[in-house]
């Protein structure tokens, strides 16, 4: 295989390993605290969810660019018995 | 390891910390968001007036996008809305910040890096050199370039495109009542900062000024809505397909499942190819044009190959 200039980057040194471990935690915590944050918008995401089935009926579905479709009842997807996730 | 689903995050919220680094000091940063395991990053970076550097290359491919104020590079001044890709191993000429700037700043490679140095490394692919004012220098063009396409009213200015991994860098705005009445995911990852102005999703509700987002593949956003319009910059590790339905409770597996499906409906050559004559090519197939892309670090990095240095 070719070899790349990232190859050739020389060994991280002491001060930027402290760095990338500092912001390696930070970035897991962050990532928990949206986790916490996006379940506790559950309420208004339900609401949001139905307001946004009635649209694709009613308004339309975006197919592609301004091409619309209303999506007939029979089309409309269930809601799966499993939490609901919206953070992976 | 990758970057985490970071969705949303408002840095305006946050305060700048030192960057007590080496070819950093004089500087203060935000992180957005940091690949765990190779160390890449997306940092928002306030250069304080006085900031200067000498000549100097980083070990990873790195991009700039001015958001306030004016650096200035070798001779050139770089103002608001001034976009750099810099490919790992190129000089870039000294930095001077009189009065201040500030910048999203991304390596794309590793952890932020930089050597002293007037002269490009000898492997540094400078081709891939690009310094553009995205205000100034560049029209506004419909966002319909990607079929399916975004609704009318979302425009972009496409500021870099790599012909390998087909990632891209971009401007885009949303104008005032934009609407798109679907939901969307895609096969790469997708960033956005918001320059100016909030936009609302389906799922994470509204994303103001200062706002960003790193996304895995597969993860559904939208329906979209934004009120009073937004500019904003952003990004892809790879082609960008746009995956629309109206099934709000589909998780990543359905969605590559169904992205699978896609392909077998609309490449199927390619699909028998890959899925049923048991070719395993973790690294990838041979490529009579492209034939080293299997070292291009990019490309190792969107398949999960972690890299160790040479020596």
């Amino acid at each position: 295989m070719t070899s790349r200039v990232q190859d050739k980057a020389p060994p991280r040194s002491e001060e930027m390993q402290q760095w990338v471990d500092e912001n390696i935690a930070e970035q897991v915590t962050r990532y928990e605290a949206i986790v916490k944050e996006m379940e506790e918008l559950e309420p208004e995401r339900v609401q949001w969810y139905r307001e946004f089935l009635e649209t694709v009926q009613t308004s339309g579905f975006n197919v592609n660019g301004d091409v619309r479709r209303k999506i007939p009842d029979e089309e409309l997807p269930i809601e799966p018995d499993r939490k609901h996730k919206v953070i992976f | 390891m990758a970057r985490p689903h970071i969705e949303p995050f408002v840095e305006l919220n946050e305060d700048f910390k030192k960057f007590q680094v080496s070819g950093f000091r004089g500087s203060h940063y935000k992180t957005l968001s940091l690949d765990l395991a190779t160390g890449a990053c997306t940092l928002k970076v306030r250069f304080d007036g006085g900031f200067s550097r000498k000549p100097g290359l980083s070990y990873s491919d790195m991009e700039l996008f001015v958001l306030t104020g004016s650096m200035k590079v070798g001779k050139e001044v770089y103002r608001e809305g001034h976009y750099l890709h810099v490919p790992a191993g190129m000089a870039i000429k000294a930095i001077d910040v009189p009065d201040g700037c500030e910048a999203l700043v991304m390596y794309n490679d590793s952890e932020p890096s930089f050597e002293e140095s007037d002269k490009n490394h000898q492997l540094a692919l400078k081709e891939g050199y690009v310094s553009v004012n995205a205000y100034a220098d560049m029209p506004w063009a419909p966002g319909n370039v990607v079929q399916p396409s975004v609704a009318s009213g979302c425009l972009l200015k496409l500021l870099r495109y790599d012909p390998l991994s087909e990632a891209m860098t971009f401007l885009y705005t949303l104008s005032p009542e934009f609407e798109q009445n679907n939901i969307s995911y895609h096969d790469c990852a997708e960033e956005s900062y918001h320059i100016w102005g909030t936009s609302w999703m389906l799922q994470f509700g509204d994303l103001p000024t200062g706002g960003y987002f790193w996304r895995p593949p597969y993860i559904n956003h939208g329906s979209f809505r934004c009120k009073k319009g937004t500019i904003a910059f952003g990004r892809t590790d790879s082609k960008l397909h746009n995956y629309f339905h109206f099934n709000p409770w589909s998780n990543p597996d359905e969605n590559m499942l169904r992205a699978a499906a896609h392909l077998y409906r609309q490449r199927p050559q390619m699909f028998q190819w890959v899925a049923t004559e048991g070719h395993n090519h973790p690294h990838g197939p041979m490529d009579f044009e492209h034939k080293d892309y299997q070292s291009d670090r990019h490309i190792l990095d969107i398949h999960g190959h972690h890299h160790h240095h040479d020596d």
